[in-house]
């Protein structure tokens, strides 16, 4: 068991793989619950957390002490989160939010642009083709700019995540197994060594919070 | 069942991967042992087939019609194999092989620099620079050679079902992965999946047929099988003797399987 964190692309059914992970290992599925702790923690609404993750900064806002605030507000909350034991997370940057923690699972799910203009279609009936596919290439191409101004990297990288998975010929039942098979590996086990981590950088984020907070 | 066919960088374990596969799910396993039953086919030395199909081709070299009959070999020769829907292939560009083939599962093994770097030092006794160039000189040529022959990045993750990366995982657990991964109905094995299998194994034969030959070779010929019917497409040259295409149906026909053969091809005229 262990903690997982999805990335993905919109609508590449990360949502539904993650639901499927937490019914099968038993355990919380978080995403949008992490923002909403972090913007109790900075006393903001939920939305001001997400529109600071969800558009890219300029050049001279990348490190501004707010920005990096709500980042922290963010990793404080998830970090918390992780101190209960297994989760699987599949909200915004859970793979940079943990980078270094021992015992998280990062998976990349990837799907073809056409099943992801189904997908949408699907929702909203309304939409042409040619609008889904617009939407969908503004919506990676945002997260791509937001992740390489923020972090330095590439977000499609396969070397940042331990598994990428290409929903292309694999179910989500399949892919959710194969998922669950890796969590399941001894790299990924919680025990006494990696909890005391997991609450040592916990409080680390605790701490940087509360100093970025009183730091005005 | 599936056929699975491994890539990765040099020495990052693809080879125990496939190993350990093969135990798990008691499927024959393949590597470069292909290239010598393609050199078989097409009577030519192994080591030059090797060679061809190792180094970094020039852009012009894509065109380089012996070139194009050494990967129609190795396409055959692992096309037979596949026919039977179970297979471990860890030799060069399966996945890119195999494109069009049913119930096949492409992994790309990812492993950090330095575990290579070792490897390759207690193998060989180079010094970690020396290690690590020869590494990039590796890699730099496979993706070069399949960057020409199939317009591809062979980093492109959307090219393969799985990519497991080595940094946490074992090769143990990126095998277990796997095995879970093609447990799915999308990857069972019925009389229809065999059926396409033995069509895609009937068109490379055809193809091979198709490029083994002098006269040929120098056309960029594709064929498609469905149910022993064979479709033959690619561009031609028009002589008045009309002997290219009766060459064409006269070699596809010879191909053991093939029940009646379509010619789609375009006809052009050489001397314009």
């Amino acid at each position: 068991m262990a903690i997982i964190t999805i990335s993905r692309g919109s609508l590449s059914g990360g949502r539904r793989v993650a639901e499927c992970l937490c019914d099968r290992l038993d355990c919380p599925c978080l995403a949008d619950e992490v923002l909403q702790n972090a913007a109790r923690k900075l006393e903001v609404s939920e939305g001001a957390v997400r529109g600071k993750f969800e558009t890219a900064p300029g050049l001279w806002s990348r490190l501004s002490r707010e920005r990096e605030r709500y980042v922290l507000a963010v990793q404080t909350a998830l970090a918390e989160a992780c101190t209960e034991g297994d989760l699987v997370y599949h909200g915004l940057a859970g793979q940079f939010l943990l980078r270094g923690l021992p015992a998280v699972l990062r998976v990349r799910l990837i799907a073809p642009l056409e099943m992801r203009i189904g997908a949408l279609r699907a929702a909203d009936r309304e939409m042409s083709r040619q609008a889904a596919e617009d939407f969908i290439r503004n919506v990676d191409r945002d997260r791509e700019r937001r992740v390489r101004s923020m972090y330095g990297l590439d977000v499609e990288d396969p070397a940042l995540y331990d598994l990428t998975v290409n929903l292309r010929s694999l179910s989500l039942d399949a892919a959710c197994a194969a998922i669950a098979e890796a969590a399941a590996q001894p790299a990924f086990r919680i025990g006494e060594t990696e909890r005391a981590r997991h609450q040592a950088f916990a409080a680390e984020c605790r701490q940087r919070l509360e100093e970025s907070l009183s730091g005005d | 069942m599936a056929i699975i066919c491994i890539c990765r960088g040099s020495k990052s374990g693809g080879r125990r991967l496939a190993e350990c596969l093969s135990a798990r799910l008691d499927y024959p396993i393949l590597g470069r042992e292909v290239l010598q039953e393609a050199a078989a086919a097409l009577g030519v030395p192994a080591e030059m087939l090797e060679r061809k199909m190792a180094d970094r081709p020039s852009l012009w070299g894509r065109f380089s019609s012996m070139r194009r009959a050494y990967v129609v070999a190795v396409q055959a020769a692992l096309a037979e194999r596949a026919a039977s829907g179970n297979l471990v292939y860890h030799g060069l560009s399966g996945g890119l092989l195999m494109r069009g083939a049913p119930v096949v599962f492409c992994v790309r093994l990812i492993a950090p620099m330095e575990s290579r770097v070792r490897v390759v030092r207690e193998e060989t006794g180079m010094t970690a620079a020396e290690a690590r160039g020869y590494i990039r000189e590796l890699d730099a040529s496979r993706s070069r050679w399949v960057e020409v022959m199939y317009g591809e990045d062979i980093m492109d993750p959307a090219l393969y079902d799985l990519v497991v990366n080595l940094v946490s995982l074992t090769v143990e657990g990126g095998c277990a992965v796997v095995t879970r991964a093609i447990q799915g109905p999308e990857f069972s094995v019925d009389e229809d999946v065999l059926a396409r299998l033995e069509d895609f194994r009937l068109a490379c034969q055809v193809k091979l047929a198709l490029a083994g030959d002098v006269e040929l070779r120098a056309l960029e010929l594709d064929a498609e099988a469905e149910g022993g019917t064979v479709v033959i497409s690619g561009e031609v040259p028009l002589r008045k003797s009309g002997r290219t295409g009766d060459r064409i149906v006269e070699l596809a026909r010879g191909v053991a399987g093939v029940r009646q053969i379509r010619l789609r091809v375009e006809w052009f005229d050489p001397y314009p």
